[in-house]
């Protein structure tokens, strides 16, 4: 019997010491270890060991198994193990072939600029209003403090319908609308398209423009200056100035254009800022006070600043795009370019 | 305006550079959008003496010259029949001329010339400019002159002309005199007065002619003065040269005295030829219907009482304001002149120069707006041009219609209502100091200061106009930014419409899709090239007065035809596939032609072609749309002409079509030079558009049994439309059904001719518990009922 159980150990630790693959020690297992295997047998055969040497047989072959187990586990470990990392190896993938997956689409460069200036400006407590393209003479010019036949008109080229609808030449149209309804405060935002017949290469027949409205008790210049430094700081960054100089605009008194430093160059002078470290972007001023009266405001207990710029102009400087043009092509190899 | 800094120079002095001028001005709102130098106009073109001739060995007709030009010597071989000793202008190596040749050392017949000489031509100068001159010569100045210096300074041609740009509001300083006045404000400087100063020699203006006003509205204000004994000549060298550099032709003495009148005073002037006033008679009046007249620049203009004319007993001589006739003009052999300086409406000279298309340097004035001191001023100052230049005879006295007028404009303010506009401290004394430097008289009045604003500054009537005269020459650095400092708090945000049109284009993105922006105004071509039919409403498109052109003309009644072009622009442009998407405006008139605004519909296009790209992928993008935005909607064939009949569809919500999608249809795509399939889809989103959809979230409990899964598949005629099966399923209210789907069609020999086979999958679920097999099998059999009753379906 102990001979039996040293061969039976002896062939089973060979076994396991040759097999390579955890298939072969399953195999071993079963040979040996299963319901039927050599080393369970064994103990169908103490019914033949004399009574007073089966308690000491039967630890002897409690010992064979647990050594052999011992082996066979460590073994089944360290093939596993291997076979693991085999695999692995073997699932190797080129990691930058392309993935397959749908492109991302893009918002156009307008919209993306647009929400941007809305968050700045509704931060500031600005809401959004809209109001019609084609628009009447009166909202357009008139209530702007702009008659028939002013030379202001010559600012704008404008569009015809008839000789009192026009293709709005410009955002403030809106203003016109919101005053004549709503009694301060006031405080809106109005982005959207306007028309001027003028196309050449640095102009679109349409653009996007973007105006601002305040109106209250107190409302200043300063006021102004301070709400246009928060939005260039926001847009462009933080180290970005801003600059007042006079000019006209018919709705309003004093008129300013304001210029920022170049985000280009921060001001130091460059290709962009023609030298100068200030862009030109937007004109504002004081709401002339005529302007005010014309829609319902009294003049005399509340003032206001209003603002208006091209939101085409400002997305131009901030990605760079050389040519108006190129935002109305709509070539997918541009479009693309804004994710 | 062009502003010659030598001319400025009569009235102030300017000691700065151009450069630091033109800042000045800008600081103070006058752009300078160019600085001139005329002495750039033509580069390294020098003064040179010649010091020795020869002739060249391989040309008769050419001469090899030695030319000192100061540093050195310089060979150059020239045509010119020169002699030694000359001082002449000559390009170096590397000049460019003003008429735009660059010069560069070559070989000419074998031996080497280093330059050129020069002409007035090469350098861009004409006789009127230059003293001493010949055009078609070459030039040439005086011994002694520095060599090596620029030729043009040696012509003396060396001004530095600003270009200005000066806005509607000062409509003054289109004239060199304001002007001057701006440059010292900016200077802190002075500035003196046009020269006035001529004597006259008896008689009467009201014996050469009489002035009869009959409009008064569109002529405020008509002077005339006479001139006898006329001499017609050329101006002086001064007079031509700065009328040429503002951009004026020297014609002669008399016509060149009103435009430099005008360019310096800033007042039109007329002279009109008193032997051609029939009756020695000015009437201003308006035109009479069908009235004509030829004017000086020969053009026959059909004239309407709306116009204003200045007439002589019997006919009109001149179009008020804008040009005057050929028959009153002045000839060389002209003895008697009236000037005119007058005052006409601006708004209707501006109308009138439209309507006859007739521009002139006096109508672009007057439309800017004359103020009421320039007349007399402008006049005395012509008159004072006469007699100083001795081309006549000024006789006694001005004639002078005016209506009354306010001479000086009394504004009332405070400090603290400056302060209160402007958000920053108004030092009184600094106040005052500006406004006096600007012409503008401060008084004390009764607890208020008291502006005097005198006549020729127009524009200044309130509070605000005197802070920003303040402002702009105190410095607008004086204010400090502040954010509302005094102001309500108020709620900014985003209308429920721009949230609904941002849900959708973050849908669209999301799904691959690219947003682009294309005109709002199109070809009436459209019409056609959609083959839209007879009674479509969208065939009615707004037109413009005005387009930039036939292809720009109308107002787009839809995206399709932009989108449809937009595909076609990518498709020649090489791009393999393109999925895109817009959202903007059509304008649909309620009548037209227009008498009220139209309405703007706010809709969604979607547009794509391209491998992989059919009917489904566009249907799908709208699908997420939908799903988006919690709409429920229903697809329907749809009979539109530029779609495939067989690939397109309505999209219904609540029983309406609210747009489409589709294949176009080929024919459509012939229309736009496209021979690949396209597809497109137009959806009203304000059809849609309800701000409830917006917070249409919400938890829906769902079943923690398992769903139970039933397929079904039945035989129906293949017209049968698959959204109306699961429809039918649907509206009968199965128990249990969570969700039923279309998996496969198909057709086959064995199924019959006109037939298809159907197969649907059906969802059922719990809430309480995991259904019985019984349970199922009864809805089944209720849905197969629904599908045999309502498209006639046959179990396989």
């Amino acid at each position: 019997m102990k001979e039996k159980m040293d061969n039976i150990k002896n062939a089973a630790l060979e076994m396991i010491e040759k097999a390579t693959t955890s298939h072969e020690l399953v195999d071993v297992r079963v040979k040996y270890l299963g319901k039927s295997g050599e080393i369970s047998l064994l103990m169908r055969d103490m019914a033949n060991v004399p009574k007073e040497e089966r308690p000491n047989m039967g630890k002897m072959v409690n010992e064979l198994r647990n050594a052999v187990e011992s082996v066979l586990n460590e073994k089944t470990a360290k093939i596993e193990q291997e076979e693991k990392l085999a695999r692995l190896k073997a699932e190797e993938i080129d990691v930058t072939l392309p993935s397959g997956a749908k492109e991302l689409g893009t918002l156009h460069p307008l919209t993306l600029i647009t929400r941007e200036l809305i968050d700045i400006f509704t931060s500031m407590g600005f809401s959004v209003a809209e109001g019609p393209e084609i628009e009447s003479d009166l909202y357009n010019f008139q209530l702007l403090n702009v008659p028939k036949d002013h030379p202001a008109r010559d600012m704008q080229d404008t569009f015809y319908v008839n000789d009192n609808i026009v293709l709005r030449t410009q955002t403030s149209a809106v203003q016109a609308r919101i005053m004549q309804k709503q009694q301060p405060p006031i405080r809106i935002i109005s982005p959207g398209k306007v028309y001027r017949s003028d196309d050449d290469a640095s102009h679109s027949p349409i653009f996007n423009q973007f105006e601002g409205l305040a109106i209250d008790k107190h409302i200043t210049m300063g006021d102004l200056q301070g709400c246009l430094q928060t939005f260039a700081e926001k847009l462009f960054s933080k180290d970005t100035k801003v600059r007042l100089r006079p000019s006209y605009f018919p709705f309003t008194e004093p008129s300013v254009e304001v210029d920022v430093t170049c985000s280009m160059c921060h001001g130091k002078g460059c290709r962009v800022c023609k030298g100068t470290g200030w862009v030109e972007i937007l004109g504002a001023g004081i709401v002339n006070p005529a302007v005010l009266d014309m829609c319902g405001i009294d003049s005399s207990v509340y003032s206001g600043f209003a603002f208006g710029f091209g939101i085409d102009r400002i997305a131009m400087i901030k990605y760079g795009i050389p040519n108006i043009k190129l935002l109305y092509e709509n070539d997918v190899r541009f479009l693309k370019q804004f994710n | 305006m062009l502003v010659p800094i030598s001319w400025l120079k009569d009235y102030v002095d300017v000691e700065v550079s151009p450069e630091t001028l033109s800042k000045k001005l800008v600081a103070i709102g006058f752009e300078v959008e160019d600085i001139i130098y005329q002495n750039k106009q033509a580069t390294s073109v020098v003064v040179g003496k010649i010091v020795n001739v020869e002739k060249h060995p391989n040309a008769d007709r050419l001469r090899v010259t030695q030319i000192d030009v100061g540093t050195k010597t310089i060979q150059v071989v020239t045509n010119v029949p020169v002699v030694g000793g000359e001082t002449i202008a000559v390009a170096l190596d590397g000049a460019n001329l003003a008429d735009g040749h660059k010069i560069v050392k070559g070989e000419l017949r074998g031996v080497v010339s280093e330059g050129m000489l020069c002409g007035l031509e090469e350098v861009g100068v004409t006789e009127d400019d230059v003293q001493g001159q010949k055009m078609g010569d070459i030039i040439r100045f005086e011994e002694g002159t520095t060599l090596g210096m620029n030729a043009l300074d040696a012509l003396g041609f060396n001004d530095v002309i600003l270009d200005v740009s000066v806005t509607a509001n000062r409509p003054d300083c289109n004239s060199i005199y304001k002007m001057a006045k701006e440059v010292a404000v900016a200077l802190k400087t002075s500035c003196r007065e046009p020269e006035i100063d001529y004597k006259t020699v008896g008689g009467s203006v009201n014996d050469m002619v009489s002035v009869d006003v009959k409009n008064q509205t569109l002529c405020p204000r008509y002077m005339a003065a006479g001139v006898k004994n006329i001499k017609i000549f050329p101006s002086s060298q001064k007079i031509k040269s700065r009328l040429r550099a503002v951009g004026i032709r020297p014609i002669n003495n008399i016509v060149d005295i009103t435009n430099y009148v005008l360019t310096e005073i800033g007042q039109p002037m007329h002279s009109f030829d008193k032997r051609e006033l029939e009756g020695g008679q000015i009437v201003v009046r308006n035109a009479n219907e069908g009235e004509t007249i030829v004017t000086l620049d020969g053009k026959e203009n059909k004239l309407n009482p709306s116009m204003l004319v200045i007439c002589d007993s019997v006919r009109p001589v001149a179009v008020a304001g804008v040009m005057g006739g050929e028959n009153s003009g002045i000839k060389d052999d002209t003895t008697e002149v009236v000037f005119e300086s007058a005052k006409f409406a601006r708004d209707n000279i501006r109308r009138t120069s439209r309507a006859l298309n007739l521009r002139s340097d006096s109508s672009a004035r007057y439309e800017k707006g004359i103020d009421f001191a320039s007349q007399e001023y402008g006049l005395k100052r012509a008159l004072t041009l006469v007699y100083q230049s001795g081309s006549g005879d000024i006789v006694d006295g001005l004639i002078d219609v005016k209506v009354d007028y306010q001479k000086v404009r009394e504004i009332k303010f405070t400090t603290k209502k400056l302060q209160e506009i402007l958000g920053c401290k108004v030092p009184k004394n600094t106040l005052i100091t500006i406004l006096e430097r600007l012409g503008i008289e401060v008084v004390e009045g009764d607890k208020c200061l008291v502006a005097k604003v005198k006549e020729d500054r127009e524009d200044i009537v309130g509070v605000n106009d005197i802070a920003e005269e303040f402002i702009r020459v105190y410095g607008y650095s004086h204010i400090k930014p502040t954010l509302f400092e005094y102001a309500t708090l108020t709620k900014g945000g985003i209308g429920d419409r721009m949230k609904f049109a941002n849900v959708v284009k973050n849908t669209l993105s999301a799904c691959g899709l690219s947003e682009g922006v294309t005109y709002s105004f199109t070809s009436p071509k459209f019409v056609s090239q959609l083959k839209l039919e007879e009674n479509d409403s969208a065939r009615n498109a707004i037109k413009l007065v005005n387009p930039l052109g036939e292809a720009l003309s109308v107002m787009r009644t839809t995206l399709t035809h932009s989108m449809i072009e937009t595909l076609a622009y990518n498709i020649t442009h090489f791009n393999k596939a393109a999925k895109l998407f817009e959202i903007a405006n059509v304008y649909l008139p309620k009548s037209l032609p227009l008498e009220e605004l139209p309405t703007e519909e706010q809709r969604l296009c979607i547009g794509m072609y391209g491998e992989g790209v059919d009917f489904f992928t566009l249907k799908g993008a709208l699908e997420r749309t939908f799903e988006a935005l919690h709409l429920d909607v229903k697809y329907e064939r749809s009979a539109r002409p530029f779609l495939h009949p067989g690939r397109s569809a309505e999209v219904i919500v609540n029983g309406n079509s609210v747009g489409f999608l589709g294949e176009i249809h080929p024919d459509v795509a012939d229309n736009y030079g496209v021979d690949v399939r396209l597809y497109v889809a137009e959806i009203s989103l304000d059809a849609i558009f309800s701000d409830k959809l917006l917070d249409k979230k919400k938890y829906v409990a769902f079943s923690k049994f398992p769903n139970i899964e039933r397929d079904l598949a039945v035989v129906v005629n293949e017209d049968v439309l698959a959204g109306d099966m699961i429809g039918a399923v649907k509206d009968a209210k199965i128990k249990h059904l969570c969700d039923a789907k279309v998996f496969d069609t198909y057709k086959s020999e064995q199924i019959g001719k006109g037939k298809k086979s159907v197969a649907m999958s059906f969802s059922f679920a719990s809430l309480e518990r995991t259904l019985t097999d019984d349970e199922i099998a009864t809805e089944m059999a209720r849905i197969l009922n629904v599908l045999k009753r309502k498209v006639g379906a046959k179990i396989r």
